[in-house]
């Protein structure tokens, strides 16, 4: 059992360096992923809290087109199907469109809700103040609007690092290619898969617990 | 619209959908006055106000406010403009019946935001008015706690400081104690009554008779779709001319539990306006209510 122990710690230790360079990539790809998602998600969001009925029809079609699609199909499409058109992107381009593409339809609806949940009280107490819409927003909307919108935003956080494995599929040398490399090289299949989906998970528990802290110093402030 | 009117309504109607809620609604307020409109719920009191700084918008008429003209939105006149709008918002203090601080900033930084926002002043020069303002309040020990660690009480004196840090011409009250708990009452009134000593132009919607009585000059009592009275605070309230004024008056003297009719409640004025000390904020005003069994 020691002897067993000892020789998984010790294959896991060889390819550690290996698998921190794949986390890397990961990290790349979620980072890069997640802000297109959060920026074109703010942006689809103002669009369906628009007054303007063509703006929400905009967001209303893309939300519920896109979030229909595996993001798998989106990854080829970006990477083949756009490559076929003359626009060849990298792989990690092509994981970047392609998750930011596809969060950013989820992180629209959180993002709307956020802000609609807001007090209509806030916004009226804002507005007799004289505040602009703007800073009414910014100064008095928004910072209520985040605090609703965290919890939900983390949970997709943790989706958009496993959807990022998806690479894998492309080429991209992220931390699921290393794991399927070694498991191939080594024939350890099982210590190898269990090495990664342990990062995976450090990973995420690691950002959660960051982002879990940073509100609940925030809330306990405020009362 | 003589010199010293600060607010004029004339004609004004509002409508929700189909549904009128008062129509041809007008009124003056002069500087220094203070009116106190009363009436049943669902009259449309808490609209009538929020017109006036167009937080409701209606439909008909016109509503001056200093130098700012709002017509109705069937009027066929262009809307406001954003910017005449927000001009006309910091003329106009409002206190919400649910407060309405925001949540996220602490007790001098709600009263701070407006006027380092809307009015450009420095973090300094809003930090020493609000200072200044929590003070006259009794609330500076409280400046940097949060509205949630605030009873609802202290929430509404803070939110009367956020308004008054704009340095407005009126101020408009939304049943400000309507949510409060029956003992913190009297220290909201309290801050009230400091301003009509003060001089503030202010437009009350209230439940609290007897407080109309002691500090409002005029009472405008708006009932089935309209004014059905108004006039100086005492007549309107002791002796009410109109049907409507008279049935409304005695429901609620009724329902407060005195024995008194309007006639009664009359003659137990003699509250000193002039005594709200907020270093007390037992108040002698609850408290003698509270003796007299009115509450």
């Amino acid at each position: 059992m020691t002897v067993q122990l000892a020789s998984i710690l010790g294959l896991w230790g060889s390819y550690l360096p290996s698998f921190m360079r794949g986390l890397v990539i990961t990290m790349e790809i979620t980072g890069l992923g997640l802000a297109v998602a959060v920026v074109l998600g703010a942006i689809l969001a103002g669009f369906k809290l628009s007054k303007f009925k063509a703006l929400r029809v905009i967001a209303t079609v893309y939300v519920d087109i896109i979030r229909s699609i595996p993001v798998l199909v989106l990854l080829f499409l970006a990477y083949y199907g756009l490559g076929q058109l003359g626009l060849t992107l990298s792989g990690i381009a092509s994981a970047t469109a392609a998750l930011g593409a596809f969060y950013a339809a989820l992180l629209c609806e959180i993002f709307r809700g956020g802000v609609q949940g807001v007090e209509r009280g806030q916004r009226e107490a804002a507005d007799a103040l004289g505040l602009g819409r703007v800073s009414g927003f910014v100064r008095v909307i928004l910072p209520q609007a985040v605090l609703r919108i965290l919890p939900p935003s983390t949970n997709q956080l943790s989706n958009i690092i496993k959807d990022s494995s998806l690479v894998v599929t492309i080429g991209v040398a992220d931390l699921m290619a290393r794991s399927y490399e070694a498991s191939a090289t080594t024939f350890e299949p099982m210590d190898m898969f269990v090495l990664a989906g342990l990062i995976y998970m450090a990973l995420y528990l690691v950002i959660a617990r960051a982002i879990g802290r940073w509100e609940l110093n925030v809330q306990r402030r405020r009362g | 619209m003589s010199s010293d009117v600060v607010v004029e309504l004339d004609g004004v109607r509002k409508c929700f959908g189909p549904r009128v809620i008062f129509d041809d609604v007008s009124l003056s307020v002069h500087r220094s006055e203070v009116v106190a409109v009363i009436g049943p719920s669902g009259a449309g009191k808490s609209t009538l106000i929020r017109c006036i700084n167009q937080l409701n918008t209606f439909e008909k008429g016109v509503i001056r406010v200093l130098g700012h003209e709002v017509y109705g939105t069937e009027e066929g006149r262009p809307p406001l403009r954003r910017d005449d709008l927000r001009r006309l918002r910091t003329e106009i203090g409002m206190v919400f019946q649910t407060f309405n601080l925001f949540p996220h900033l602490s007790v001098m930084k709600n009263v701070m935001l407006a006027p380092q926002r809307v009015k450009g002043r420095s973090e300094a020069e809003a930090a020493a008015q609000a200072q200044e303002l929590l003070e006259m309040i009794g609330l500076s020990h409280r400046k940097d706690a949060y509205p949630r660690q605030l009873s609802g009480g202290e929430q509404q004196r803070v939110a009367i400081c956020r308004a008054l840090a704009m340095e407005p011409e009126v101020m408009l009250f939304d049943e400000p104690t309507s949510m409060l708990d029956p003992e913190l009452v009297g220290e909201v009134l309290a801050a009230i009554r400091r301003l009509a000593v003060d001089g503030m132009t202010m437009i009350l919607v209230t439940h609290e008779m007897m407080f109309a009585k002691e500090i409002a000059d005029t009472v405008v009592v708006v009932a089935d779709g309209g004014i059905a009275e108004m006039g100086p605070a005492k007549e309107v309230l002791s002796t009410p001319k109109t049907e409507r004024a008279r049935s409304f008056l005695e429901r609620v003297l009724l329902h407060t539990g005195g024995d008194t009719g309007p006639q009664a409640a009359a003659s137990e004025g003699g509250f000193d306006a002039a005594s709200g000390g907020f270093d007390d904020p037992t108040l002698s005003w609850s408290r003698e209510v509270d003796e007299k069994g009115l509450r």
